[in-house]
């Protein structure tokens, strides 16, 4: 038993650092060719849209782009979403609240909402006279991240403490609180930071500006709102923020930190006792799912061209946790899938339905008065026969298929 | 040593679960080399006193010090990066990681790579069977495979402190033998150990000194070859 034992080298598990080397070089070369595939297929969507909804029968269910980029939108955010829920295994009922910090930090530094400032920085498309902040829009998406994940680490570190229903409860009254505030915050103190209600537009367009522009005959257009293929450009901004999003996600998977979440994922008490840092650990992962969360939001506002309170109701969280639990707990791929698919239905899809239904069947029924109602009948049958998801992630597919094991941290122990 | 070779000190230290008083006064000095056991029945506040020192419930009175270092209220990751690691009570294995993922959960403060490498080795040459079993999922494994895979993972955070909470708890004869027996390697070669044990008889064999832990105190503390002869451990823990 205790005699020396030359321990062979290890061939596929690693361990050790040497695993994500080794992970990253033993990458299937058909997982890229078919990652790539979808990527170039996805870029040069907007060229063959137009026939695909040519084709009978499928034709009239194929979205426009103009509606792709709101599914984008929605499916980076499941993404940054998937970061809490999925791999650290923090229920987040309040997502919602870093759209809306991200999609008002574009409204505060690219509209005319400061009329008492004038500055001007990289706006494209706007005369110089206007009054109020305009940064780029560029700019402005990378700073509404850092300004959400400020606000992520300020609300994660007194919440994180708690667990499991404790975080939900807790996440859902900030979801709530953030939203009223945006509506009330017409009157800070006799300021008026949210213009209330009305919510902020028109928001500044991204663009090239005109440098780019002359440079490349017009190919890059000078601003987005005022170019002739406005969605497009769109299109193809928020593709390119997906494939940022996916790549950051899948790196943190395989890191350190991904790690980290996993072990808190499945034992807290083991964690903390392996030397893990477990405050600092969640709190890293309510942060990031709050930068991307506010990135997307950032991006969004600017393509809707304004920010309004309505747009951050509670069901958006919920409808976003719809997305990462139908495309399956911690799997990217899957919550794209998810994202794409509760994304169209929302955006077009039941409406698509409920119109076919009128003209060829005869039936006076509007799904898109149901949808909630349809979105969480998806979610019980999704429970019912698959509860991992359309693509299952490993460890969370033996996680359901088991159980976990987890006990307070502070609790009494035998 | 300025520490006059006691590695780890606990002095008067009292602790709480809620309103519980867990832990009343408890006084150990665990010296560099040794091995020490703490013994006692069920609910005696063997595990508790293991929370307290790695910061998993800190003490509301008293003070705990590792090599002169005052780390009553220190947070768990500081106390394993300061070099005293455990394997918990029932293990707690993360039991969807293979093996190796377990080792290498252990080795999680440490940022030296290379000899990580030599650790591994290390923690498969004491239990060969966790070489053979590397890519296994932990929850699938025997218990006895568990509380080998529990105890190589706390030695790969390389402490200078090992504590074992309960390792021969729930296993075969053979396997508590087969512990024991590498228990006493990991501290031939140079690892100082904390040893909780209900298991008494094996714990005093094993240790160079001994604590007898009753309701939240110490009742005694003595060699334990001496603790072994002792009328009343025999009587009460060693069934004699």
């Amino acid at each position: 038993m205790t005699e020396p034992h030359k321990a062979e080298q290890p061939r596929r598990d690693g361990g050790l650092g040497r695993d994500l080397n080794a992970r990253l070089q033993g990458i299937d070369p058909l997982g890229w060719a078919l990652t790539l595939t979808i990527a170039v297929l996805a870029f040069l969507y907007p060229f063959y849209v137009e026939f695909l909804q040519d084709v009978p029968l499928i034709g009239d269910f194929i979205p426009g782009v103009g509606s792709m980029v709101v599914m984008l939108v929605f499916t980076v955010m499941a993404v940054g979403l998937n970061i809490v829920v999925g791999y650290a295994g923090l229920l987040d009922l309040g997502y919602v609240a870093f759209y809306a910090a991200g999609a008002y930090m574009a409204a505060w530094l690219a509209s005319q909402q400061f009329e008492q400032w004038h500055f001007h920085l990289g706006s494209v498309g706007i005369s110089k006279e206007l009054s109020g902040l305009h940064l780029s829009i560029w700019i402005v998406v990378v700073l509404a991240g850092v300004f959400t994940t400020a606000v992520g680490i300020l609300i994660g570190l007194p919440t994180l403490r708690l667990r499991g229903d404790y975080l939900a409860i807790v996440t859902l009254g900030f979801g709530e609180i953030i939203p009223q505030f945006v509506r009330n915050g017409d009157n800070v103190f006799g300021f008026d930071l949210t213009h209330g209600t009305f919510g902020i537009s028109p928001i500044d367009s991204p663009g090239f500006g005109k440098t780019l522009s002359d440079a490349t005959n017009e190919l890059l257009p000078l601003s987005y709102q005022q170019s002739f293929d406005r969605a497009r450009w769109f299109f193809w901004t928020a593709v390119v923020l997906l494939l940022i999003t996916v790549f950051c996600s899948v790196r943190l998977r395989d890191s350190r930190l991904g790690r980290a979440w996993i072990a808190i994922r499945e034992d807290e008490t083991a964690a903390a006792a392996m030397g893990i840092p477990l405050m600092r650990t969640k709190t890293w992962a309510y942060a990031i799912g709050a930068f991307f969360g506010g990135v997307a939001g950032a991006f969004y506002a600017s393509f809707k061209a304004g920010a309004f309170p309505a747009d951050f109701y509670f069901n958006i969280s919920v409808f976003l946790l719809c997305m990462v639990i139908l495309g399956g707990l911690g799997s990217v791929w899957g919550v794209i899938v998810g994202g794409m698919v509760l994304g169209y239905l929302n955006v077009e899809g039941l409406a698509t339905i409920g119109t076919k239904l009128q003209q060829d069947a005869g039936l006076n029924f509007e799904p898109s008065k149901y949808q909630f109602g349809i979105y969480g009948l998806i979610i019980v049958v999704m429970m019912l026969f698959r509860p991992t998801g359309l693509i299952s992630e490993r460890r969370h597919k033996r996680e359901i298929e088991e159980g976990v094991q987890d006990e307070s941290l502070y609790g009494t122990s035998k | 040593m300025s520490t006059n070779g006691v590695l780890l000190s606990l002095d008067d230290v009292h602790t709480y679960y809620g309103a519980i008083h867990a832990l009343k006064g408890i006084t150990i000095e665990v010296r560099e080399g040794e091995i020490v056991t703490l013994i006692g029945a069920n609910g005696a506040g063997k595990s508790t006193t293991l929370r307290s020192i790695n910061g998993l419930n800190h003490p509301r009175r008293g003070t705990i010090s590792f090599m002169g270092r005052d780390i009553t209220s220190a947070a768990p990751h500081d106390v394993v990066k300061l070099g005293i690691s455990q394997s918990p009570e029932g293990r707690k294995l993360f039991p969807r990681m293979s093996v190796s993922e377990n080792l290498e959960m252990g080795a999680f403060q440490r940022r030296d790579r290379s000899a990580l490498r030599e650790d591994v080795d290390r923690v498969y040459s004491l239990f060969p069977r966790l070489a053979e079993r590397k890519s296994q999922k932990a929850g699938t494994m025997s218990g006895g495979e568990q509380q080998m895979c529990a105890i190589g993972r706390a030695l790969m955070a390389r402490p200078k402190l090992l504590m074992l909470d309960e390792p021969s708890l729930g296993l075969a004869p053979i396997f508590v033998e087969k512990i024991f027996e590498i228990v006493r390697e990991i501290n031939q070669q140079g690892t100082t150990i904390l040893l909780v044990e209900q298991n008494a008889l094996m714990a005093l064999d094993a240790a160079d000194r001994g604590y007898v832990l009753e309701t939240g105190t110490i009742a005694l503390a003595d060699e334990a070859k001496a603790l072994r002869r002792n009328e009343q451990v025999r009587k009460t823990y060693l069934g004699e």
